[in-house]
């Protein structure tokens, strides 16, 4: 049977993306922050992201390293505008309500480190197939 | 990525209006584009693979051999790299002819990516015009480097060979005749109505979303961004250089910027030419070890070369962040998203100056 290139599985040749140096540490950087392992972030990332997506995801991040709000230390520890509008990993809305779920018990007392570290927590939890 | 969708179109791998072969995979909902996702892997090449473990003489040439049409400038930034790790000077008179090399690159780069464009919207006349310039700026390429497409023109602490006085003389009458063409030229662009109405608020690509992305070159400078690598560069400086930008952001811009970056780049090479200075173009120095980030003006936007070299001058470890990575992707999930007709996809596609080649290195 003939089989057409363009009809072919694309998880090799995305991998392959990802196994590049640049994109390696990017993807290991992801997996510490969320503490979740290297092999379930790069299936995340293979899964919903397209090749020229995955090719710039290093520029992205450093876009969203250098645009990243100095004025909010809890958005910019828990990488709201970096998972979301960068990486694109996660929808804005879900980083919105993750993000009001940490801002308010940051506001009830909770210290923050404390709260960004339960943010992180249903980022994975967003993240889980 | 597997999804149902609506309708799914398909453009590409092989398309007609595309250079090279890619396959995107339109969503649509009735003619209104609202996603579409990209397929690579075509041309894949595996160069940086190759280039491991090499000395700097072969990969220099192999540098060169990333892209076709913008060969000078991954020349140029390898060796500059090496040039940095190594701290190897370059004599001046070298500077100025590797700018002069340089700004043919841009010119013949820029004039192909505006005829694509002008194909792809079936201005063919107008983009046959233009690809005799291409011819003439290659020609000139070739009185100063020896060859057309992979110079080999730029070597560590200088270029490979000389501009004779009467070779500057003859480079600079046919700058004179090129800009009078492209001035008509561009008059005909900038003033036709059914270009215009193929092209003027077509393919919107906002400024936070350039960003955003990190798009750059004419793509972002299209949409008011004034990015460019050469402003950093210390030959340029002295040459007084500043960005081209349009605040348009839409395929018109996009192609106007590069019009008038040519110009530009005319204006560039005169002002080496006539302050050239004189004395040896090629300085001494060694290849060491060291790494580096080093980045660099290509015709499409800032290219990024990161290297580490052993003492013998072998690469160790490379990779190459070219700009038709960053305006691909912006162009594909920010400027086609939301187009009113699948026949705008390949013209704002094109606008952006998609080189697959670069992309997949």
């Amino acid at each position: 049977m003939t089989t057409y290139l363009f009809e072919q599985d694309l998880v090799t040749q995305k991998y392959r993306i990802l196994a590049a140096r640049r994109h390696d540490r990017l993807v290991r950087q992801i997996a510490q922050e969320l503490d979740i392992p290297v092999q379930e972030v790069r299936r995340y990332l293979i899964g919903h992201l397209d090749m020229i997506q995955l090719e710039n995801l290093p520029a992205r991040a450093e876009m969203a390293e250098a645009h990243a709000d100095p004025d909010n230390p809890v958005a910019r520890a828990l990488g709201r505008e970096k998972y979301s509008t960068y990486l694109r990993i996660l929808s804005g809305a879900a980083m919105d309500a993750i993000f009001r779920d940490v801002s308010a018990r940051v506001h009830a007392g909770t210290p923050a480190d404390d709260a960004v570290r339960q943010g992180r927590a249903q980022i994975r939890e967003a993240l889980r197939p | 990525m597997k999804r149902v969708v609506d309708v799914n179109i398909p453009l590409g791998p092989i398309h007609p209006c595309f250079k090279e072969p890619a396959r995107l995979k339109c969503e649509a909902k009735g003619e209104r584009i609202i996603g579409v996702e990209v397929e690579l892997g075509y041309m894949k090449k595996g160069i940086e693979r190759i280039m491991k473990g090499r000395p700097w003489q072969e990969v220099m040439f192999l540098a060169e051999r990333v892209c076709g049409i913008c060969s000078v400038i991954h020349n140029l930034v390898f060796i500059e790299a090496m040039e940095q790790i190594s701290g190897i000077a370059v004599p001046p008179r070298a500077a100025r002819l590797r700018v002069i090399a340089n700004e043919l690159d841009r010119m013949q780069s820029h004039l192909l990516a505006n005829f694509s464009y002008c194909y792809t919207i079936e201005h063919e006349t107008l983009g046959m015009y233009l690809l005799d310039l291409r011819e003439q700026v290659m020609d000139e390429l070739e009185r100063l480097t020896g060859a057309r497409v992979t110079c080999a023109y730029i070597i560590p602490g200088g270029v490979r060979c000389d501009l004779r006085k009467e070779e500057a003389a003859a480079l600079l009458a046919s700058l004179e005749r090129m800009e009078g063409d492209l001035r008509r030229y561009t008059g005909m662009f900038e003033n036709g109505p059914m270009i215009a109405l193929r092209s003027r608020g077509v393919g919107i690509l906002t400024p936070d979303a350039a960003e955003r992305a990190h798009a750059v070159g004419p793509t972002a400078r299209a949409s008011g961004i004034a990015v460019d690598c050469r402003m950093n560069h210390p030959t340029y400086r002295q040459l007084g250089f500043a960005p081209v930008t349009r605040p348009d952001r839409d395929n018109f811009a996009r192609v106007m910027v590069r019009f008038d970056e040519v110009f530009q780049s005319i204006g560039l090479i005169r002002k080496c030419l006539t302050d050239l200075p004189n004395g040896v173009v090629r300085g001494r120095g060694v290849c060491t070890a060291g790494e580096v980030r080093y980045s660099g003006e290509a015709p499409r936007g800032e290219l990024t070369y990161f290297i580490r070299s052993d003492e013998f001058g072998r690469i160790v470890e490379i990779q190459i962040q070219t700009p038709s990575i960053m305006n691909i992707e912006a162009c594909c999930h920010e400027m086609i998203i939301g187009s009113d007709s699948i026949a705008d996809v390949t013209a704002t596609f094109i606008s952006a100056d998609p080189c697959i080649a670069c992309t997949e290195r």
